[in-house]
């Protein structure tokens, strides 16, 4: 088994990859940051990540989208929603699509790493699970 | 004298009962009374007058008939009198005899003519009546020359020279007499014609006056009546379209019609203020479709700010001096994104009197548009703007406009599907003096059949609780308020243009500018 979680994070807010990315690395874990959705898009064609974190209205392309590009390549891969602004229809669609789970803005790293633990536990990283 | 009294008791009454009357109800109130039934009791009372002056004038010429009727019979008897007496004289100048009766005919003559001789006097002049007394008198004292001769003849003194000259005088002043009496009987019978004439002729003239005088009365009343009525229409459909300005006073005078006008502009005075109630509660919806919008835009910087924190919390021991300053930075341009977007949202909501300001037309727009393209980018409908450079500014009331392109815009985002197109296009009108906002969408179009009504308040193609239908109707009040005009093209599934006019100001912008 690998001993770092591969994670691509998806916002079209620099400030949030710049952000997370050091948050996630102390907790072992690989960051791809992206800020335009389509190079997300064409790097999620090539690359099976374990976790793909994606804000969910973007111009252009939207979370969704993303999350059914994740479904086509990977049905292993987990993705996590960022919502800045949650309705019941934007969760119920994005949990009918296989979204792991909907995180609403705003969140501390603490948020979210802990639902990243939940994910790697389900994916069998015990390791990140004792670190977080 | 009455009607200012009754106008002062009526005006007290009024005040009393309705104390929250405005100043447009009191200046109606306050003028002179002058009421459909007053009118109506004038008409009344003018064709009563007429009545009795014809009644009146009848009367009088009937009686002064009846008088010339007996005039007529005095004179024609007086008229056989003295031709009796000219008979007899004739009979006493062939045969002798009758004298006698002739002098007693000439005396009847003489006493029916001083019986009436007031009547004579006031139909002919002294001049004549003394002329004909005179005439009668010469000969009945002819006649009585002539007994005094008979008498003589008698005793045998025959003076047939002095009975020939009386005979001659006695002619000339018979024939006198009779002719004054016969043309005075043809005077009076003519004049009697001439007045029967005109009696007969009188109920023609008066029911030819009558008549115009009623159809002049019935076309004063008609449009006394009707020209209030028409008014009342005309301003009942100005206020359906939604000017609730209050109702000219349509006649001169107060009367039965006031009380309608009061009432209308109490009327219009409760639209108005249901109209600013319905226009909050439409800001309000308008507010709950931008908040969606807004709430993801101000999630966004606020979560900036807290990733940030945090990050600062959990490194801040190993972080660099360029690393700390670049979060700060980041911290305060967060803070500031969030205060602008919270701002814009407090200008579009704050209650606010209309107020009417110099405004740069080109830039409402631009800061409208800005409140909506987050919600543009959510449907990822593509906004084009095109603003013509130093355009005039305009007069108006900031906060009101940009309600109305708001509108315009949020009813073009809800019209497109998503990868819609709205370009937004300020310029020069086409009629002078006047700059054009066009909305633009490629969306849906509106229905040739409901094009009608899109103006209407509560007016809506959207589901139960989606729209308030007052979007459009409260722009146009808006837009008719800035002396403007909104208008609109459409095509079904093509496209459709909502062409906004307003008038600008004269005076050159640069002086505008302070």
């Amino acid at each position: 088994m690998k001993e770092k979680l591969d994670i691509l994070l998806l916002d079209d807010e620099a400030i949030v990859g710049n952000r997370l990315k050091p948050a996630l690395k102390k907790v072992g874990c690989d960051v791809e940051l992206f800020e335009d959705p389509k190079k997300a898009l064409n790097r999620i064609r090539e690359k099976k990540f374990d976790i793909v974190i994606t804000d969910i209205m973007m111009p252009s392309v939207n979370g969704i989208q993303i999350l059914e590009e994740v479904r086509k390549k990977s049905d292993i891969t987990k993705v996590i929603i960022i919502t800045g602004y949650a309705t019941v229809a934007l969760a119920r669609e994005a949990m009918d699509k296989g979204a792991f789970d909907m995180i609403a803005k705003p969140f501390t790293p603490d948020n979210l790493r802990s639902v990243i633990a939940k994910a790697a536990d389900s994916l069998g990283y015990k390791k990140i699970i004792a670190k977080a | 004298m009455t009607n200012t009294l009754e106008f002062k008791s009526s005006f007290i009454n009024n005040s009393e009962k309705k104390t929250a009357l405005d100043t447009e109800g009191r200046d109606l109130l306050a003028r002179p009374r002058f009421s459909l039934r007053l009118h109506l009791l004038l008409v009344f009372i003018l064709f009563s007058f007429l009545s009795m002056a014809i009644i009146i004038g009848s009367v009088i010429a009937i009686s002064s008939i009846d008088k010339k009727m007996h005039f007529v019979q005095t004179s024609e008897r007086y008229l056989f009198e003295i031709a009796q007496a000219r008979r007899w004289e004739k009979n006493y100048f062939l045969y002798d005899t009758n004298l006698e009766d002739a002098v007693q005919s000439a005396g009847n003559a003489k006493t029916f003519l001083s019986q009436n001789l007031k009547k004579f006097i006031t139909v002919l002049s002294a001049e004549e009546t003394a002329g004909m007394i005179e005439h009668l008198e010469k000969y009945r004292s002819l006649l009585q020359d002539l007994q005094d001769l008979t008498v003589l003849k008698k005793n045998g003194i025959e003076n047939t020279e002095k009975k020939n000259k009386i005979e001659t005088s006695l002619r000339k002043h018979g024939a006198e007499m009779v002719k004054v009496a016969a043309a005075l009987v043809y005077k009076e019978q003519n004049s009697m014609n001439a007045m029967l004439h005109l009696i007969q002729r009188i109920p023609i003239y008066c029911f030819a006056v009558v008549l115009l005088l009623t159809i002049f009365l019935a076309r004063f009343l008609v449009k006394r009546l009707i020209r209030p009525l028409n008014l009342l229409i005309e301003s009942t459909q100005r206020i359906a379209k939604g000017d609730f300005s209050p109702v000219p006073p349509i006649c001169k005078y107060r009367g039965e019609f006031t009380a309608v006008e009061v009432a209308i502009n109490q009327m219009c005075r409760e639209l108005k203020s249901r109209e600013v109630a319905m226009v909050e509660s439409h800001k309000l919806r308008a507010i709950g479709t931008l908040t969606a919008g807004v709430a993801h835009e101000l999630n966004n910087p606020l979560n900036n700010i807290m990733l940030t924190a945090h990050a600062m919390l959990e490194d801040h021991n190993n972080l660099s001096e360029d690393g700390l300053l670049e979060m700060i930075n980041d911290l305060i341009n967060e803070a500031d994104k969030s205060r602008s977007i919270i701002r814009n949202l407090l200008d579009f909501s704050r209650e606010s009197e209309s107020v009417s300001e110099p405004l740069d037309l080109g830039a409402l727009v631009g800061e409208t548009i800005k409140l909506t393209l987050n919600q543009a980018k959510v449907s990822g409908v593509k906004i084009e703007t095109q603003i013509q450079p130093d355009l005039p500014r305009i007069r108006g009331d900031k906060q009101q406009l940009k309600q109305v392109f708001l509108n315009l815009i949020l009813n073009a985002l809800d019209a497109v599907e998503k990868e819609g197109n709205i370009k937004i296009n300020v310029k020069k009108a086409d009629s002078p003096k006047f700059l054009a906002v066009q909305v633009e969408d490629n969306g849906c179009g509106i229905p040739s059949h409901i094009l009608p009504n899109i103006f209407d308040p509560f007016f809506t193609t959207k589901g139960p609780g989606k729209g308030t239908g007052l979007g459009l109707s409260v722009s146009h009040g808006i837009i008719t308020m800035h002396r403007g005009q909104i208008s609109i093209e459409t095509e079904e599934g093509k496209y459709t243009r909502f062409t906004v006019t307003l008038p600008f100001r004269t005076v050159p912008a640069v002086l505008n500018k302070t």
